[in-house]
């Protein structure tokens, strides 16, 4: 084994186990696994279709369809990537049901959006313009703890959840789930260069609210 | 192209940096900027350990009434 292939190989043997587990019937792997990649298949399902109430319909049939074709998963792709393709086909399938054909216009970032208010930026009349007035502080310095603990992470969770659909979704599946850019392109119908806008704004607004928490 | 980039541009510019997606000229300057301004360092590391803190989150609140219907499915799917 290549050392390059290492973290690949441990990443697909630990994925033929929780197959393995799912179709030998174990309960609590099957509950890991939804809670794993609940809040994404809602994030990515309420992009297709107009109702909160739709979009869980769409997650449970997207289960119920992974289950009935469990057995002919051969692991070529990622077990996250077999159920981002069955999510997207029942939604569309749903989505055009409710003739909501084209939702993807509505997830083009819209307006202008600052990662940080102008105010915390010195002015045209000031020295230095569009410098720091005060640095943001130094997290390298905050211990470790601090960073790591369950309410930060909530803090970031709430944060989340706050966002607008879009950026929700980018987020959730860039940096919750680690799907690859391409593949949450695909997914969502969106450019590179405007998935990227909806991650910068979703990454700035969730460090905002930890910076909130962790700086007060 | 400007000669420098400002603290206010740079923080608009993080993402495009970390997602490699900044053309080679735009990169220098701002890592130039990065190398000489600690406040924009810092600010650098808080989105590393936003994204990190964000990539630890595992899972989420499931809906009692739809964990409930779905282990009921997998339940019905195990018995064949």
């Amino acid at each position: 084994m290549t050392r390059i292939g290492v973290q690949h190989s441990k990443a697909s043997a630990d994925e033929a186990e929780l197959v393995a587990r799912l179709r030998a019937g174990d309960e609590r792997a099957f509950e890991a696994l939804v809670a794993r990649h609940y809040g994404t298949m809602l994030a990515v399902a309420q992009t297709y279709v107009k109702t909160r109430a739709v979009a869980e319909e769409v997650v449970q049939e997207a289960w119920l369809g992974l289950l009935q074709s469990l057995d002919r998963f051969e692991g070529r792709s990622s077990l996250k990537t077999w159920i981002l393709a069955i999510l997207v086909n029942k939604a569309k399938t749903r989505g055009v049901r409710e003739a909501r054909s084209v939702p993807f216009a509505s997830l083009a970032p819209e307006g202008d959006e600052r990662a940080i208010a102008p105010e915390r930026f010195r002015g045209p009349q000031d020295g230095f313009p569009g410098h720091w007035r005060a640095y943001p502080g130094n997290w390298g310095a905050t211990p470790q703890v601090a960073l790591e603990d369950r309410e930060t992470l909530r803090v970031a969770m709430r944060a989340i959840a706050a966002l607008p659909v879009a950026q929700q979704t980018v987020i959730r599946m860039r940096d919750v789930e680690g799907y690859g850019s391409d593949e949450v392109c695909a997914a969502l119908e969106v450019s590179a260069a405007n998935q990227r806008v909806l991650l910068h704004r979703a990454r700035s607004r969730v460090r905002a609210a930890l910076e909130a928490h962790l700086d007060g | 192209m400007a000669e420098h980039v400002t603290c206010q541009e740079v923080v608009e510019l993080v993402t495009d940096y970390l997602e490699h997606a900044l053309q080679a000229d735009e990169a220098a300057l701002f890592e130039q900027h990065i190398n000489f301004c600690d406040g924009c360092e810092w600010y650098l590391d808080q989105m590393r350990t936003t994204v990190a803190a964000v990539g630890r989150i595992d899972e989420e609140d499931v809906p009692r009434e739809t964990r409930d219907k779905l282990l009921a499915a997998f339940r019905d799917w195990k018995r064949g």
